[in-house]
């Protein structure tokens, strides 16, 4: 009975820390999978240049602000047809409407999410975190290409990119005198 | 008393006063404890209901702000689930686990006492936020993050949950202890009623999932007080992924609220048909193959998040396998009946009403599985038709037929069976008044969780809202009903239904207070 009552209560403990082990568990499938449009930082352009039958995708740009950011962000031209295997280079525009420093996170995302892995980053303002000074207007850019191996059922990816404010590390980089 | 007392020289009957049921050990007030709070939830989460369908009677705002509004529903839907329908099946575990297996009592009497005493504090937690300032959780009992992370008062509702969690656990290894360990000689697995059997599988589906809710709510708290960001993009963290680690926990919650049901039924359909059940077995393995299954489907909750196509084929294949264990139980319910020589007393009235309805809520979560139809019907009244066909026509009905059957039982005198037959056509009616209208207006695009809508969805949500008052006054009438026969009405014999069969029903009515004592002894006669 105590053996019983034991083991049950060690399978609840397991379970409670199990609920934990489904966030890295969650992210390394998506990684893996290339589902729900994950790409994670750049990617090694040389390794995978191969022979291949380049042909036309169309790519288009998206940009969202999340609600509390005060800043004005758009990509500087809507689409542009990029040959397969080939880098191509466009920016986004960034301008801070407030009179403070903000340092801000952008998340990318691809779709559709089966063709995320196929979008390789060479240069990304999502890489990292980015700053901007009072009033201050930027100009951010990708570098990027999309790898021959795509699915041939795709010919439009969408890139979006959600600008979130990150009041976070506010603190932490003004301390580093910005 | 007497019937049972043979060699004791000192007796064991019930303390007096308040500390009775304060420091009691004792399954059967365990379970009368846990019946009445369950009650008491039902009136205040229906009592929110009312509200609801009150502001929704006609369209534009009248008596609550959308916010009250969005409060109201998630309260209602956290005190029917976790105050109500759980802790009701937990009562009636409590009262018939021991008595159907032939234990004197639960595995781990103090324990038990403890898992009750937890759900007043939990629901003290919970309720305290109404008198808060920013108010009661607004986010729906989903909770959704983000948005609950960015919600007043969100730590109250992460300790509620936390404490309801450890009184869930407990409660369930508790059942699972005393079902492996205390059946009586001779009462093998397969032998085992069919209540014994759906709270056991019931109890293992509670310890896999009730620590995964309490891991979110961990890390909601987290993402709201300590910096982290599970669920915050801006961090790096995913919405999407606390909408399948909710689910994950979500969907196996929904068959604890159902799969005690189906045992319940099993019992009544069997007694007033006069028939043994139709295929004890097979409905056996179709309650561990809903089980099972319950842990593969979780995101048909979220068709709509963006997954690829993989995965919603899946999900809807998974979803959709389930209809066949289901429908083993109804068919074989539909058996039991057949050529039965049937009688129509109040908790058969319910039990069949349980069986139509929930096949009714059943057909329409086929409709929700498959994909494609769901992208129309997500997060529309079509959904909460049908998940509320499942749990009051499902789940309560069930309850209601468990009370009225065991009644007599517990108390030794027997309910008024004219009474009992009015309150079972008032809330026959009134559920099927209140819901079958939420189908039309679902499939005609009216969304949940808004406190106003578009004047095309006026006349259905009127006939909803008198439906939901007729039904939530007849409650009334069913806590009369209970009370009355507490205090009087005709005697029982032991016996108390002449077709039923099962050790419950070899003791006294009322069950005294210590049964079993010495295991009674089965035979091949037996009927348990």
């Amino acid at each position: 009975m105590k053996r019983a009552f034991l083991g049950l209560l060690g399978a609840a403990i397991f379970m409670f820390f199990f609920s934990f082990m489904l966030v890295p568990l969650y992210n390394v499938f998506c990684e893996v999978t290339g589902l729900n449009g994950k790409i994670y930082g750049p990617s090694d352009f040389f390794k995978s240049q191969k022979e291949q039958f380049n042909r036309d995708v169309n790519v288009r740009f998206l940009s969202q602000v999340n609600e509390s950011a005060p800043v004005t962000f758009y990509p500087s031209s809507e689409s542009m047809t990029v040959e397969t295997d080939k880098v191509s280079r466009t920016t986004y525009v960034a301008k801070n409407n407030t009179n403070k420093n903000l340092i801000l996170t952008i998340i990318p995302s691809v779709s559709p999410g089966l063709a995320a892995e196929q979008v390789k980053k060479i240069q990304c303002f999502c890489f990292e975190e980015q700053a901007l000074g009072p009033y201050e207007e930027q100009e951010w850019p990708i570098r990027f290409y999309v790898d021959s191996e795509l699915s041939k059922n795709v010919n439009n990816i969408y890139l979006s990119y959600t600008l979130f404010e990150n009041n976070r590390t506010e603190t932490i980089a003004m301390q580093h005198g910005n | 008393m007497s019937a049972v007392v043979e060699h004791h020289d000192h007796d064991h009957g019930p303390k007096k006063g308040l500390t009775r049921w304060l420091f009691t050990t004792n399954h059967k007030d365990i379970g009368t404890l846990y019946l009445w709070f369950s009650f008491l939830m039902f009136l205040t989460g229906g009592a929110m209901a009312m509200g609801i369908r009150a502001e929704l009677f006609e369209p534009g705002l009248q008596l609550l702000d959308p916010i009250k509004y969005n409060q109201l529903v998630t309260m209602h839907g956290l005190i029917m689930i976790f105050g109500g329908v759980m802790p009701a099946f937990v009562g009636l575990a409590n009262w018939l686990i021991p008595m159907q297996i032939g234990a004197p009592d639960m595995a781990l009497p103090r324990m038990n006492n403890l898992s009750f005493w937890l759900l007043p504090s939990a629901f003290t937690i919970l309720l305290s936020t109404a008198f808060m300032e920013g108010g009661m959780p607004g986010f729906g009992w989903t909770f959704y993050a983000p948005l609950s992370t960015n919600y007043p008062n969100i730590a109250y509702f992460v300790f509620a949950i936390h404490i309801m969690g450890i009184s869930s656990i407990m409660g369930s290894i508790n059942v699972i202890v005393t079902i492996m360990n205390m059946r009586a000689p001779g009462i093998t697995l397969m032998k085992m009623p069919l209540f014994v059997w759906s709270w056991l599988i019931t109890a293992y589906l509670l310890i896999a999932v009730m620590p995964v809710l309490a891991g979110a709510v961990t890390m909601l708290l987290m993402d709201a007080y300590f910096g982290t960001s599970f669920f915050d993009a801006a961090g790096g963290g995913d919405p999407v992924l606390f909408q399948h680690i909710f689910w994950f926990f979500g969907h196996p919650e929904v068959y604890i609220m159902i799969l005690p049901a189906f045992g319940i039924t099993s019992h009544i359909i069997s007694t007033f048909s006069r028939k043994p059940l139709f295929g004890h077995a097979s409905m056996v393995y179709a309650m561990v193959s809903i089980a099972v299954l319950s842990f593969v489907v979780w995101a048909h909750h979220m068709f709509t998040v963006g997954m690829p196509l993989v995965a919603e084929l899946f999900f809807m294949w998974a979803t959709m396998l389930i209809a066949i264990p289901t429908g083993v139980k109804v068919f074989n319910w539909v058996a039991t009946i057949f050529k039965g020589s049937i009688t129509y007393e109040t908790p058969m009235l319910f039990a069949i009403a349980f069986v139509v309805l929930f096949t009714i809520g059943g057909f329409s979560g086929l409709m929700l599985a498959i994909t494609p139809a769901d992208f129309q019907y997500h997060d529309t009244y079509f959904v909460v038709a049908h998940f509320h066909y499942v749990l009051v026509p499902g789940a309560v009905f069930s309850i209601m037929a468990a009370v009225y059957y065991w009644l007599p039982k517990w108390t030794g005198n027997m309910y008024d069976e004219t009474m009992g037959k009015l309150h079972f056509w008032l809330s026959f009616i009134g559920v099927n008044v209140t819901f079958f209208p939420q189908h039309f207006v679902g499939l005609a695009g009216m969304p949940r969780r808004y406190a106003d809508y578009a004047l095309q969805f006026a006349e259905w949500n009127a006939i909803s809202s008198i439906g939901a008052f007729l039904f939530g006054a007849s409650q009334l009438l069913f806590l009369y009903i209970v009370v009355k026969s507490v205090f009087a009405g005709k005697k029982a014999t032991a016996q108390v239904w002449d077709g039923a069969r099962g050790l419950e029903w070899t003791v006294a009515s009322p069950a005294p207070y210590h049964t079993f004592e010495i295991p009674p002894k089965i035979t091949k006669s037996t009927k348990v």
